[in-house]
């Protein structure tokens, strides 16, 4: 059949190594979630090693490794970087890679706002380490409290305010990048991409969205508020002023950024769950009903951070309720994967591992936020290490384990070349014994009465379970050095893996790995909502095959 | 049985590390070696009941926890490749209203369950008592914490990393009302024999209590982040049978009046 090839441009080969001026200038939606994946897996591994520091402090009782400042500046600092620069970098940046292409667009809606969107973020990740120059970082854990972070406690550094610069600079960011996902999917889908057809992952990132356009503009404005405090004199949050209100305005919005880092992993999971086990998505329209769910809900739950700080019980009644509520959308999902996955026939390789590490992980996170919903249970886990572990299974068990199944998932897609399979094994294996080895005996430590951030302790019976603890996060740490190296390695020499790995169900599987520029010569007929599986089952996929440049 | 490649060998492993996970997690009901899966002995009335809570949702969450991690571990061993015929072609299943309606269903009536007994024990709890025998203000400063007595005696248990501080004694018995205060930043209460956290916030009054019927003493730590010297605010509460205590009483120094703690009333 006749097929002319479109022609491409000159710098565009099938590589990843382009000339420099091409990524500083490029608006093109793939090439900038390139570098926004990137990007976050820089910070992964900053991040990383400060918490590796945070470990051996913590290893022993009464070591002086680092002194309490400086414990105090690595705690926040490695919160903000694992969640502001880490994984919410990251969904964001793989999401602009896979939501055009998974449309049928041929770029996003914005791309010149693309552009800039991602380019506040070094920006954003230069001006908060830039507080390290200035006489210390922010040193008030990544919540960052007032009156803590106000002057009269703080000395001459200028942390506080370049963290303060970076947050905003970054909710700006996430507002573009929102405004552009939620304009893409409403206007380039491709024909008969109906709201009713889109992919799973599409349908979270529309969800993300909305949520970080409501959130980010009352974290801009605590922001704005705790730099008047400081540099203008202004009594909002401090001694003399409403210290609890900053609470309220932080966690509206750091209660739904939980879930702008979780709900595209649950898209990710929602993606690779029907692939491997060769069943469609069990329940599609209670999976997006269920995600619309969590968008509410979780607007109405900030104040359960807050339940030592002497609200009414009323108050604290609703918010425990309307926590607790989260868990039913939540279930909704995990049964509706386990369906999916029930009578299937599943190819136990990488990605599914992940997504069973998901799983298995993230229900204990979900269980335990129960414990911690309980108004009277919570005051007893409330800033304990109990939190620690549970904001990590869910954190790193939830999002963390579903980003690097969509990485072993999407890598083909990105690169054309397929990661190694037996160092993908043995990165799960001990990234999953690493993980629950450091975390699941963490609760034990908060039910005992160690309080989070602390920068040393002097009760010895808390010594042996900590000194587990710090060698099980080694285990994590030389897992994810399998992983990078995995990932290095396999860019350049990895196995050709075509166009369509998996068998896959998405129309990304229809383009060339990686995808030219335009995305698609001719984007292929939708009819449901996995458009390529019923193009390979009615045998019409090969005349839609991409012709390679 | 099919032949086994890696594919099986990783699924079997996968199956024995969940099962120890799930063994470990029921056998942390129990106390391993040093490991207490469980808050200390509570010691007062409060703290028993919030106990008593953590364990009634505890046994809805192994329920839940066992049942779901046997349901993917039935998927792993029962529906992965290997185990299906060669040419296995899975039902092409869209969903099933009922079953869906169904865990809908379960999980809501599950959490609302917990919701209605957590906030029984809120309502008896966490509300503020009208009864004291004594009162007691606590003010938390950077960094210690100042007991003030309804005689004006006020004990000062400055933060202190490696000594033992100065215990806050109670009698034993006796209702006490706990009226926490802070000077400088946000702090919070903790000792976990004796009853949750209160934060002590400047600018307004937080309450709490307790009541102890035993002598002893208990160590708790400040649990908000406070600044540099956050570790070193120990607690320790001590409680005396009224006799001791009125001796002890006798030995303290009543504080200059007006009392040194400012106090910033609403």
């Amino acid at each position: 059949m006749a097929t002319t090839t479109l022609p491409r441009p000159k710098a565009y080969d099938d590589t990843f190594f382009k000339p420099i001026s091409l990524w500083l200038t490029t608006t093109d939606h793939k090439l900038i979630g390139i570098m926004y994946m990137v990007t976050s897996l820089i910070s992964f591994v900053i991040g990383g090693i400060f918490a590796l520091i945070i470990r051996l402090q913590l290893s022993q009782p009464n070591l002086r490794i680092v002194d309490a400042e400086t414990y105090n500046q690595l705690i926040s600092a490695h919160g903000v970087t694992m969640i502001f620069f880490f994984v919410t970098i990251f969904v964001t940046g793989i999401a602009n890679y896979m939501v055009p292409i998974m449309i049928g667009a041929r770029d996003m809606a914005f791309p010149r706002v693309n552009l800039l969107g991602f380019w506040l973020i070094p920006v954003s990740i230069i001006l908060y380490y830039c507080g390290f120059l200035t006489g210390g970082g922010l040193n008030a854990g990544w919540t960052g409290y007032a009156p803590l972070t106000e002057k009269a406690f703080q000395g001459h550094s200028l942390g506080v305010d370049f963290w303060a610069m970076s947050i905003i600079v970054w909710a700006i960011s996430g507002i573009m990048a929102s405004t552009n996902f939620l304009t893409t999917i409403v206007a380039l889908r491709a024909p008969g991409m109906r709201f009713s057809r889109l992919p799973l992952f599409v349908w979270a990132q529309i969800s993300t969205s909305i949520l970080l356009l409501i959130v980010g503009a009352p974290l801009a404005a605590a922001m704005i508020l705790v730099e008047f405090d400081r540099q203008l004199g202004t009594q909002f949050f401090t001694t003399a002023g409403r210290p609890v209100l900053y609470q309220h305005l932080f966690w509206f919005f750091g209660h739904p950024e939980v879930y702008v880092m979780i709900l595209p992993a649950f898209g990710l999971i929602s993606e690779i769950v029907p692939v491997f086990a060769r069943k469609p998505i069990f329940g599609y329209m209670s999976m997006v009903a269920a995600l619309f769910g969590i968008v509410f809900l979780s607007m109405t739950v900030w104040a359960h951070h807050m339940f030592t700080v002497g609200m009414n019980t009323y108050v604290e009644g609703f918010f425990m309720l309307m926590t607790m509520l989260i868990a039913v959308p939540t279930g909704i999902k995990f049964f509706n994967w386990i369906a999916t996955m029930w009578w299937g026939s599943i190819d136990f390789t990488v990605p599914i591992k992940f997504v069973f590490g998901f799983l298995a992980t993230f229900l204990i996170g979900g269980i335990t936020g129960i414990y911690l919903a309980s108004v009277p249970v919570d005051t007893q886990l409330h800033q304990s290490y109990f939190v620690v572990a549970h904001l990590h299974y869910v954190l790193f068990g939830g999002s963390v384990f579903a980003i690097l199944a969509g990485i072993y998932y999407w890598f083909p897609k990105i690169t054309g070349r397929l990661l190694n399979r037996r160092l993908g094994e043995w990165n799960f294996w001990t990234v999953f014994i690493g993980f629950n080895g450091t975390f699941l005996i963490m609760h034990t430590l908060g039910l005992e009465g160690m309080p989070r951030r602390i920068w040393t302790y002097s009760n010895e019976a808390w010594a042996a379970t900590n000194m587990i603890i710090t060698i099980s996060s080694f285990l994590i740490a030389i897992s994810i050095l399998l992983f990078l190296i995995n990932v290095i390695h396999s860019w350049t020499q990895g196995e050709i893996a075509g166009n369509d790995p998996w068998q896959g169900n998405t129309l990304e599987w229809a383009t060339t790995s990686p995808p030219p520029p335009y995305n698609f010569e001719r984007v292929p007929p939708v009819r449901s909502f996995m458009p390529v599986r019923d193009l390979r089952e009615a045998g019409e996929l090969a005349e839609h095959e991409p012709v390679p440049a | 049985m099919n032949s086994r490649g890696p594919l099986g060998r990783g699924a079997r492993l996968l199956i024995a590390l969940a099962g120890i996970a799930a063994l470990l997690f029921v056998l942390s009901a129990c106390d391993l070696g040093g490991v207490h899966p469980i808050f200390p002995d509570p010691v007062s009335a409060n703290g028993k009941n919030i106990y008593d809570t953590y364990v009634g949702i505890s046994l809805m969450a192994i329920v839940v926890f066992v049942g779901v991690e046997a349901a993917l571990l039935w998927v792993v061993i029962r529906y992965r490749r290997s185990a299906q015929p060669v040419g296995y072609v899975p039902p092409q299943v869209h969903g099933h209203t009922g079953l869906e309606i169904a865990w809908t269903i379960a999980p809501l009536v599950i959490v609302l369950a917990i919701a209605a007994y957590s906030f029984a024990e809120l309502q008896k709890d966490f509300q503020p008592i009208s009864n004291p025998q004594m009162t007691v203000i606590i003010s938390g400063h950077q960094f210690g914490w100042d007991y003030q007595y309804e005689n004006g005696v006020v004990v000062h248990q400055e933060g202190s990393l490696a000594a033992p501080v100065v215990p806050f004694v109670v009698p034993t018995h006796t209702l006490v009302k706990l009226q926490f205060r802070a000077t400088d930043v946000i702090h919070s209460w903790w000792v976990p024999a004796v009853s949750g956290k209160t934060d002590a916030v400047p600018g307004y009054d937080n309450f709490s209590w307790l009541k102890i019927d035993q002598t002893g003493q208990w160590r708790g730590e400040c649990a908000e982040l406070c600044g540099a010297g956050h570790a070193s605010m120990q607690i320790i509460v001590q409680a005396m049978d009224q006799p001791e205590f009125d001796a002890w009483m006798a030995k303290q120094k009543p504080a200059p009046s007006p009392s040194a703690s400012p106090s910033p009333s609403k």
